[in-house]
């Protein structure tokens, strides 16, 4: 392969508590469109926002040409040879073709403080025409032109000055036959001009037909780069959803029969802009997972049966007939919810673990309708210890924990709150594999003991290790049901969720 | 395990034994300082006893506001709703004392259910809420008292004596820090202060807790009210005037995080109420303008916020 253009080392972006792209190292050739890939929220448009300015990095650096880069807005990029055409309306309104096209650059046509408009105007036509875009014109505001040409003029503004890496954000969903064949046809001559295009799309025949190489990323990690050649769109897919066949903790028993009797039962459950008309039973004793792309709305379906969601329709019930309609009865009907969003919806960060294992147990807490701080104290200790998180003491505050440690502290709180029903979303993302073995270990147990786990997951392999049925939502929609069983194959259920 | 090691360069103050003792060091020093300063005038019998006697209505009204900036909120209301309550307390103590007092608690106990009303149920901040309150309950006020103050019943100064305004406010505190302690109120208030979303999760009723919340306040201010009315005998219409922002300082004096949460402590409210009175108390006798002292309480206010805020939650009001 020839040589490299852009390197980037260790690239590491927060936003508060999300951890949006975790030490990304990638290198970008010479003559080359490289595709990002990934699902939503995997930290693509994250990542190609911090090379060209639009955020600042955490950490790690961008090289160039073997000269570090490090650009403070995208103009600063510009300059540093990086430009970028961005996923929503990059161009403003209220101004002129032009003036859009050097926006920020404005410098470069004035002199003695006094711009020189008309200098700039017929550069920018020059430009407009070169590109073949005559039908344009420079002086004319910007909000003549309908969103495709605003699209190209955009493509103008951040190709004209030739940057060696140019970043396209999923343009191409704004654009009609017209406007993709422009942009493609610029994107290959960047890279029949030896410089680097960088391409991030959704559409997966898309990107082997235009990328050379493909790096997918998933959670704000990069999986894998893959040259298109070597590889069919379902390989593709499969990276991007994720799977890990290296499973020797999950369950081993097969064949064990699951009692009749319905704990929980949703019917005709909707939440809009999530998911429709589900009918949903989840026994005593069972494991029930349900699986599908992290859009699918199977992570509202797990806010749903616990009363969290707002607007849900359809009702939730139990056993003895209550129906479930908000947390707070949820909770004191022996429901339990871990969910997906464990630093704002699970935890509350900012206090101590000592609070967030006691606070769905403050009632049961007290004696003689009297709380003891010391009761709460040993409560908090006892499973905060059976779950063996690793802490300094039980006043420590969670925001200080390790993502492994926080789920042991959402788990310890249920587990002391000795819910029959347990609701765990993505029960173990970002959790490395030792904690992992733990929770699949305590889910084993629980089951084993009588009580119910609804498990929803991205994760195929964590899917067929642990449940005993398994519901694959596609679309907002339930798209298949399979039993616990050793022959079934991840591309089966692959095949219900895309 | 991979467990990532967390940058640990906290600056010193912000680590939680600084937060914790330097209210106390502040308090002492105030003392110290103005001891010194009045040559001792400051605590001489007589002084503190005046101290003290200045002290209640502001402790009082601090345990609501205390309540309500636990879980993250605010109020601005307090000095009007102190007026309107000292109004309903001196008309109705013509008739009988305890339905004055009675008086007094409901009326706010209502104006505390319109700002937690507004606040959750019309989702607007409380910052906003409460200052729309305070300004209208003012005009209420100024209304009630345009021709002449309203005149309490005439004995009501009787009650104007140390034994009963003492026992009245350490009877006032002891009840509401056992229910915030005692009830798992507090661990409630603290948790919707440090994360709302994630309290609901944990099965809090956070609407409804706010609302109630904000009662409380109300009626805890109608109780302060009370010592008002018996001190001054009537009320004018700038009475409580500024009270809210003297409970913000007092609090922020001792020690309470301006956006509650879980580092809150019952105790910060007795301290704060009197490292305030002493230092307040201290400029006057040292003869220094009421505008410069204004002046000074508000740079003290500045500098405390911006030192100890808490940066990590974010400045939410909610």
């Amino acid at each position: 392969m020839s040589e490299v253009l852009l390197h980037a080392e260790g690239i590491d972006k927060n936003f508060g508590i999300t951890h949006a792209i975790d030490h990304i190292t990638l290198d970008f050739y010479k003559g080359e469109i490289h595709a990002l890939i990934g699902e939503n929220g995997s930290g693509k448009s994250t990542f190609t926002s911090c090379l060209t300015g639009i955020y600042q990095k955490d950490s790690g650096t961008f090289t160039l040409n073997g000269r570090q880069i490090n650009a403070h807005n995208q103009v600063d990029g510009n300059y540093q040879g990086v430009a970028i055409v961005v996923q929503e309306l990059g161009t403003l309104s209220g101004l002129t073709v032009a003036e859009n096209i050097f926006l920020g650059k404005e410098d470069e046509f004035t002199k003695h403080g006094v711009k020189n408009s008309r200098a700039m105007n017929a550069k920018a036509q020059e430009l407009l025409n070169s590109y073949g875009f005559d039908y344009i014109k420079a002086t004319d505001p910007i909000d003549k032109y309908n969103f495709e040409d605003r699209k190209l003029i955009e493509i103008v503004k951040a190709t004209h000055f030739k940057p060696q890496v140019l970043v396209v954000d999923e343009t191409t969903t704004a654009l009609g036959e017209k406007g993709r064949k422009e942009l493609f046809r610029v994107m290959h001559s960047i890279r029949d001009d030896g410089r680097c295009v960088i391409f991030i799309s959704h559409d997966l025949e898309e990107v082997l037909e235009q990328a050379d190489n493909i790096s997918v990323l998933r959670d704000g990690e990069l999986i894998d780069t893959v040259a298109s050649k070597d590889v069919t769109a379902d390989d593709l897919k499969k990276l991007m959803v994720g799977r890990e066949m290296n499973g020797k903790y999950y369950r081993t028993d097969y064949g064990e029969s699951v009692p009749d009797e319905v704990v929980l039962k949703g019917e005709n459950l909707s939440v809009p802009g999530e998911f429709e008309g589900l009918n949903i039973e989840l026994h005593k004793g069972e494991i029930l997972g349900i699986g599908g792309l992290s859009e699918c709305g199977m992570h509202e379906v797990g806010k749903a049966l616990f009363g969290a969601s707002f607007d849900r329709k359809g009702t939730v019930t139990l056993e003895d007939g209550t129906q479930i309609n908000d947390i707070t009865t949820a909770i004191s009907h022996s429901i339990a919810y871990a969910s997906k969003d464990r630093d704002n919806e699970s935890l509350v960060l900012n206090d101590t673990i000592e609070d967030n294992i006691c606070l769905p147990s403050l009632e049961d807490l007290k004696k003689n309708h009297i709380l003891h701080a010391k009761d709460m104290r040993s409560f908090a200790t006892k499973y905060a210890e059976q779950m063996s998180t690793k802490m300094e003491g039980v006043t420590q505050f969670v925001s200080a924990l390790s993502g492994g440690n926080k789920q042991k502290v959402v788990l310890a709180r249920w587990i002391g709150k000795d819910s029959d029903i347990v609701i765990l979303d993505s029960p173990t993302r970002g959790i490395d594999v030792k904690v992992k073995a733990d929770i699949y270990q305590m889910m084993d147990d629980m089951r084993r003991s009588g009580k119910s786990i609804l498990m929803i997951s991205e994760e195929i392999a964590e899917l067929m290790g642990m449940a005993d049925r398994i519901l694959i939502m596609k679309d907002g929609r339930v798209n298949g049901e399979f039993r616990r069983n050793p022959d079934i194959k991840d591309t089966d259920l692959i095949a219900r969720m895309v | 395990m991979a467990e990532k090691k967390k940058e640990t360069n906290i600056p010193i103050y912000q680590k939680p034994w600084f937060t914790t003792a330097m209210p106390i060091i502040a308090f002492v020093f105030i003392c110290v300082l103005f001891a010194i300063l009045t040559q001792g005038r400051l605590f001489a019998g007589g002084n503190i006893k005046l101290l003290l006697s200045q002290s209640y209505m502001l402790l009082i009204a601090s345990t609501g506001v205390f309540m309500v900036m636990s879980m993250g909120g605010l109020d601005f209301s307090q000095g009007s709703m102190l007026g309107v309550c000292s109004v309903v307390i001196c008309f109705l103590s013509k008739y009988n004392i305890v339905l004055a007092v009675l008086g007094g608690v409901a009326a706010g106990g209502c104006i505390g259910f319109l700002n937690g009303w507004f606040n959750v149920k019309r989702k607007i901040t409380s910052f906003i809420v409460t200052i729309c309150m305070m300004y209208l309950f003012r005009g209420v006020v100024a209304y009630a008292t345009t021709k002449s103050p309203v005149y309490g019943a005439a004995d009501i100064t009787k009650y104007n004596n140390i034994q009963f305004t003492l026992t009245y406010t350490v009877i006032i505190l002891l009840v509401a820090f056992l229910i915030f302690q005692y009830t798992g109120l507090g661990s409630r208030l603290k948790a919707i202060g440090a994360g709302e979303t994630a309290a609901r999760y944990a099965g809090i009723r956070v609407d409804r807790t706010k609302i109630l919340v904000y009662v409380a306040a109300g009626c805890i201010t109608g109780l302060a009210a009370f010592i008002n009315s018996v001190k001054v005998g009537s009320v004018t219409s700038t009475a409580g005037n500024q009270l809210e922002t003297q409970i913000m300082i007092a609090l922020v004096l001792g020690g309470m995080p301006v956006n509650g949460g879980a580092k809150v402590r019952f105790y910060n409210i007795i301290l704060g109420v009197m490292t305030y009175k002493i230092l307040t108390a201290g400029l006057v006798m040292l003869g220094i303008s009421t505008q410069m002292q204004q002046l000074l309480l508000g740079i003290i206010f500045l500098v405390e916020v911006a030192i100890f805020s808490d940066r990590k939650t974010g400045m939410i009001v909610k």
